[in-house]
């Protein structure tokens, strides 16, 4: 293998896109690398003017991420990763750790496309990383060690929350956290929306229905409760909460939810046999 | 009326349950107010129309609060009385919001607001536990997929407010042309999680101005 020449203190992202960015901008946030010390690469600068504007350094060159990084994260679209891992495996060293963040790409097709004995590991990370309240899992390949696999949870969990799993939970992962945030969202369109059948504006709807959900979301971190427990204590006999809740199981929202996180689970592991 | 023989300082309490305890925490929490300056009683009112017992020119407030209060991430209206003027209305507001948010709204949106963000927080309880069943049934084990939805819930919420997004915009956002997310959403729509939703909210509603007429 090529001898080292890259800088531990330099974190590198192949591919520039939402994610990539929302990462970077988590751990510049939380002083875990300076911009300075970010080199980005993607085919064209559509993308990486975001990262200039961060104060990041920028290349089209992906080998030249892996000549000047030794902690490197693959951010492009699942489809192109083997293509891209192909061109950079000449200039990978046992020195590296390198991380995949795309949907639906195994390790052991990480192995297969990188040089023997390469210390990778896989990552299911979500958008609001961007927030740094990101919810995130990580699985290690079979030459990466405990410290790195602490290095990468220590560097990601300035974006949130993030647990190392074993790999057959990182596409459900994917399914309840990565696109569960487009069924929140939904969700919360759907509270705001009721209340403005009801009278209510539509900007103070918004606003209330993402506190509401904000809120409800802290109190079970907080509290610790089981979900059920804490809607017990909101449960006045015969108040606005039950009559509520009877309309949401009449419209069978717990199955409706459980589906779409089934369905996003089985695409995920569709895509990953591809 | 009677002299007033109160001291400014203290803030008191009528009715003394979980709602009153989360306000209370959380103002001390925020240091706006010492314990030993909070004093509370029991039974409750209701509307703003049963003050109508108290001398003529009272200054009353009506507050909807939610339970989050107690973790200091509460949503909160609150409606002024007739003889309640812009300082005693910003005098509650900046104590309230050391609880979470408060907006102040006229009254016709209070009951509203209750089926929104009270109840609310029961209907979002239900959609996170469902969330988590979701992923349980694909095999993740149950603590984690709690742990993982709630996160998703919080992030979610903190990524609408801070970027200001509409939630469709957001959504877009996650879309992979033929990607997981599109797929889920499918099942979401086919399932009818928004009718269910807006139902839920519009059904308390209903029920809360039925008990304001009681």
């Amino acid at each position: 293998m090529a001898a080292v020449r890259s800088d531990p203190r330099r974190l590198g992202f192949v591919g520039a896109g939402r994610m990539a960015e929302a990462i970077a901008q988590g751990l510049i946030r939380a002083g875990k690398v300076e911009a300075q010390h970010v080199l980005a690469s993607a085919p064209t600068d559509r993308n990486l003017c975001h990262f200039q504007a961060l104060g990041c350094q920028t290349t089209h060159s992906n080998q030249e991420v892996l000549q000047r990084c030794s902690v490197v994260i693959f951010a492009t679209k699942p489809q192109v990763l083997p293509a891209v891992l192909a061109e950079v495996a000449p200039v990978v060293t046992a020195e590296h750790i390198l991380v995949s963040v795309a949907a639906g790409v195994s390790l052991s097709t990480l192995e297969e496309l990188l040089p023997p004995k390469t210390r990778v590991l896989r990552v299911s990370p979500n958008l609001p990383c961007v927030v740094q309240e990101g919810a995130m899992v990580m699985a290690r390949g079979v030459h990466t060690g405990n410290n790195e696999a602490k290095l990468l949870q220590n560097l990601l969990e300035a974006c949130g929350q993030c647990e190392e799993v074993p790999e057959a939970y990182v596409d459900i992962h994917t399914a309840l956290s990565g696109s569960g945030v487009a069924f929140v969202c939904t969700f919360s369109e759907a509270l705001a929306e009721g209340a403005i059948k009801m009278g209510m504006p539509s900007s103070l709807a918004h606003r209330i229905a993402a506190q509401t959900l904000l809120g409800t979301a802290k109190m079970l971190q907080q509290e610790g409760q089981h979900p059920a427990q804490l809607r017990t204590d909101v449960l006045t006999p015969a108040g606005t909460t039950i009559y509520g809740l009877h309309a949401l199981e009449q419209g069978g929202l717990r199955a409706a939810t459980m589906s779409a996180v089934e369905a996003a689970t089985y695409r995920a592991k569709e895509l990953s046999k591809k | 009326m009677a002299a007033v023989r109160s001291d400014p300082r203290r803030l008191g309490f009528v009715g003394a349950g979980r709602m009153a305890e989360a306000i209370a925490q959380g103002l001390i929490r925020a240091g706006k107010v010492e314990a030993q300056h909070v004093l509370a009683s029991a039974p409750t009112d209701r509307n703003l129309c049963h003050f109508q017992l108290l001398p003529p020119k009272t200054r009353v407030l009506r507050v909807s609060p939610n339970l989050p209060c107690v973790v200091q991430e509460g949503a909160m209206v609150m409606a002024r009385g007739v003889h309640t003027g812009n300082n005693e209305a910003k005098l509650l507001q900046n104590l309230l919001e050391a609880c979470g948010q408060c907006e102040e709204v006229p009254e016709a949106y209070v009951d509203i607001h209750t089926a929104l963000s009270g109840s609310g927080v029961a209907f979002v309880c239900t959609f996170s536990e469902a969330l988590a069943e979701g992923a349980i049934k694909m095999g993740m084990p149950s603590s984690l997929a709690h742990r993982i939805a709630a996160q998703t819930l919080l992030g979610t919420a903190k990524m609408l407010q801070q970027e200001g997004q509409h939630p469709a915009q957001l959504r877009t956002d996650v879309l992979t042309p033929a990607g997981t997310t599109i797929y889920g959403l499918h099942a979401l729509e086919q399932g009818g999680l928004r009718a269910a939703t807006m139902s839920a909210v519009e059904a308390a509603t209903y029920r809360a101005k039925e008990l304001s007429k009681k």
